[in-house]
């Protein structure tokens, strides 16, 4: 298996947190991961896209070349990016209760997901809008183990801020239920 | 501490795994995109009774790092860009006076001031000795973090076998990239070679010793030169790296290293799986350059594509390699957003060549 | 000649090879001040771990007359060489010999910095006030109005500035912790610059940070004088500029 993975959102949306958690798990399931800055991670106004190619093979090519199987798209301002990031297979997931209008792309499954209003309505607080996309993504392609994404999330998030702990596990499984 | 896998920069990898090789004394000057290695090292050497020392300049860097070596024990530097041309007058003396060390360029986008995104545009000044005189240093391709903890060992042992600075390059693009990275058990390898019969650690054990570079006769000049030239011929035989494949009928070959090689292994087994004849050479030693792997080219060759992070640098090692074997094909780019050639534009270029 | 130079031994010790033949012009003062080196080298005891870094230039034949290990550094590098030694060999003595050329002009940045990081090193700039080896040229410590190979009619300190001085800059710094200006101009003060040389070594023998002597030296060849008149020109004159002075004695 080999998903070639781009993260696209605006400032405080956390798309840097959702590649990572993506990677933490990635490598507790012993999958090889490799995340590109450079090329990768890009900062233009708070916007970025982060880049993750997550496989069981050793990675050759580590650079997401509008080859990008699994997207995730968290703000209008990004969506384009996102996009043209992808390649013509695979899924790409936006939060529509920010983008309006979808762009068709020849042979890219897009999914549509209220993520902000999802994660008011298991939160109060749009904040865990990542994890909602994440838990839907997860649902959708199971290319991560479900155990082990809630294994890092509670490592990650639970270490810091142990508050927003359960928070973020409700929108992740709300995410879940939704896809 | 038994075997772990990191998730880390490549260039916290590097710095990861100079250290549990056994270097405890990393001399460097802040500059993107090496920074990181310092930063890193500053962290994890204290645990090993080590340290990592900022110097003023890389002039500073560079001799400090000499008069680390000169006592025997492992110094590392890392650098780029600018950093690494300021080095090149001390790297030339430590090669003429046989001190070994370990330094890593991350090579990023000159000339002058460049950019700071990467690029393989060093390999001149890596390979060719960018400072005066006849000499050479060992260099060493690196295309992820897992080949820094790979070559690691090798690395220290060319340095001490052979008394002489080792160079790591590593373009700012992998330098820059996060990935996992499997590192043995920590051993200290710098230690396990006896530098009694050199070091100058006063006259306790020998009789007095001085390191000169310099020449009060003309003959003197003439004889640590040719001591050298038997030392790098052996070098030449001897430690020629290199990765090839599919070479037994390919009529196409790709020649690329760092990250253009390690994006050609895919590219070339993808295109075998189309049923077209791509084979590559994969160079590890960049010096010595690994002309062996070229000595038998298959009868099918039409073509030789030579990918690079620059405008054709490697290109005339490979010439002189073919030597007119073949005909010879460059793809290359530097700088930009995307600063390196995509599988895509190398996939086309390979087409376009079997076809012509 | 061979009983002479026995009994030279058994005066001055191991340390000073009696045996070379100096490459010094006559009258130069390096070899003062390279002696001096060696017997502060010899009372102390530290013969066998002492290690020196010299510069380019004439210092760096220094150490050719002194039994111990020696590195001949870039031109200019010395401190830096040395600071790197010393880190990963805190057990030996390590000394740079420089002149005014390598230290003052290439390698300026190299010993300010090392004398800021108060590493445990002594520094040793011999001034002439010429590039000796090179010819005579013009160094950063020439007089105002001296001739040299490059400043035919005198230094003009409207183009080439003044004449740099080196101890001065490093007054401040916390992690100097000896510092001083010398000369072997006559007798007395070669018998003082001994004192502050071991006041120097032992400043590193104690752990203590940098020490830097600046020894106010002829060169007869170099300033085109007879041996006895660029004695006279170097108290005279260069004196003048150039005091003596111990600027700080942290030792005790």
């Amino acid at each position: 298996m080999r998903y070639k993975c781009v993260f696209s959102g605006s400032g405080g949306q956390g798309s840097a947190l959702l590649a990572k958690l993506v990677c933490q798990a990635a490598i507790v399931d012993k999958l090889k991961v490799v995340m590109s800055q450079t090329y990768g991670i890009e900062q233009r106004g708070g916007d970025s896209t982060a880049f993750v190619i997550v496989s069981d093979q050793p990675i050759g090519n580590p650079l997401v070349e509008a080859d990008g199987n699994l997207g995730i798209a968290l703000s209008a301002s990004t969506y384009g990016t996102c996009l043209a990031s992808m390649g013509n297979e695979g899924q790409l997931f936006y939060n529509s209760s920010l983008i309006k209008s979808e762009i068709e792309k020849p042979g890219l499954t897009q999914v549509p997901l209220k993520a902000s209003d999802i994660a008011i309505e298991v939160a109060g607080t749009p904040r865990g809008l990542n994890l909602v996309m994440l838990g839907a993504a997860v649902a959708a392609t199971k290319f991560l183990k479900v155990e082990t994404v809630e294994e890092v999330i509670r490592e990650t998030i639970g270490h810091k801020k142990a508050a927003l702990l359960d928070s973020n596990l409700a929108s992740f499984r709300a995410g879940l239920d939704k896809a | 501490m038994p075997e772990e896998t990191l998730f880390l920069k490549n260039t916290e990898t590097f710095a990861e795994s100079m250290v549990r090789c056994g270097v405890r004394f990393h001399f460097a000057y802040p500059i993107t995109p090496a920074s990181d290695v310092m930063k890193h090292s500053a962290v994890i050497l204290p645990a090993f009774g080590g340290r990592m020392v900022q110097m003023e300049s890389e002039l500073a860097v560079a001799n400090a790092l000499a008069g680390c070596a000169c006592t025997g024990r492992l110094g590392a530097t890392s650098t780029s860009g600018p950093g690494m041309s300021l080095m090149q007058e001390t790297i030339s003396f430590m090669a003429g006076a046989e001190l070994p060390c370990l330094m890593l360029d991350s090579m990023r986008v000159g000339p002058g001031d460049g950019d700071i995104i990467g690029a393989q545009s060093n390999y001149f000044q890596a390979t060719r000795g960018g400072g005066h005189g006849d000499y050479r240093v060992i260099v060493l391709a690196l295309d992820s973090g897992q080949s820094a903890v790979d070559l690691m060992p090798t690395a220290i042992k060319l340095a001490y076998t052979y008394r002489t600075p080792v160079l790591f390059v590593m373009d700012g693009v992998t330098a820059q990239m996060t990935e996992t990275s499997t590192f043995p058990e920590p051993h200290d390898y710098a230690s396990e070679f006896d530098t009694s019969g050199w070091r100058y650690t006063g006259t306790k054990d020998h009789p007095k010793r001085f390191l000169l570079t310099g020449s009060y006769t003309h003959s003197q000049g003439y004889e640590l030169n040719e001591r050298l030239r038997a030392k790098y011929e052996i070098i030449k035989e001897k430690e020629q790296r290199w990765e090839a494949w599919g070479l037994e009928d390919a009529e196409l070959l790709i020649v690329a290293f760092g990250i253009q090689g390690r994006m050609v292994r895919e590219l070339a087994a993808r295109m075998r799986e189309e049923k077209k004849k791509v084979g590559y050479i994969v160079p590890i030693t960049l010096w010595p350059y690994p002309d062996k792997a070229f000595e038998k080219l298959p009868k099918e060759l039409k073509r030789v594509l030579v990918v690079e992070m620059n405008h054709g640098q490697m290109l005339d090692d490979v010439r002189l390699a073919v030597n007119g074997r073949a005909p010879t094909s460059f793809l290359g780019k530097t700088g930009g957003d995307t600063p390196l050639c995509t599988l895509a534009e190398i996939k086309a270029e390979a087409e376009r060549l079997l076809e012509a | 000649m061979e009983n002479t130079q026995e009994n030279l031994s058994s005066l001055y010790g191991k340390t000073l090879m009696l045996d070379k033949l100096f490459s010094y012009c006559p009258g130069c003062g390096h070899g003062i001040v390279t002696r001096l080196v060696a017997e502060t080298i010899e009372a102390m005891g530290i013969r066998e771990k002492t290690v020196a870094v010299v510069g380019i230039g004439c210092g760096g034949f220094s150490h050719h007359y002194m039994d111990i290990d020696a590195i001949e550094a870039m031109h200019g590098r010395s401190p830096s060489v040395a600071t790197g030694f010393k880190l990963a060999s805190p057990d030996n003595f390590v000394f740079t010999y420089q002149g005014d050329g390598d230290m003052g002009a290439i390698g300026l940045a190299d010993v300010l910095h090392a004398a800021n990081k108060g590493v445990p090193i002594t520094c040793l700039m011999i001034n002439n006030t010429v590039f000796g080896m090179t010819g005579g040229q013009m160094s950063p410590t020439s007089l105002p109005g001296q001739i040299t190979a490059t400043t035919q009619k005198g230094r003009d300190t409207h183009l080439h500035g003044y004449p740099i001085l080196i101890p001065e800059m490093m007054r401040s710094m916390p992690g100097v912790k000896y510092l001083a200006r010398e000369t072997v101009a006559d007798a007395p003060a070669i018998r003082r610059a001994a004192k502050s040389l071991r006041k120097a070594f032992e400043c590193q023998e104690k752990n203590l940070g940098f020490a830097f002597i600046e020894f106010i030296v002829p060169c007869p060849t170099g300033l085109k004088k007879g041996v006895k008149e660029s004695y006279v020109w170097c108290k005279d004159q260069m004196l003048n500029y150039f005091k003596p002075t111990i600027f700080k004695d942290e030792t005790e």
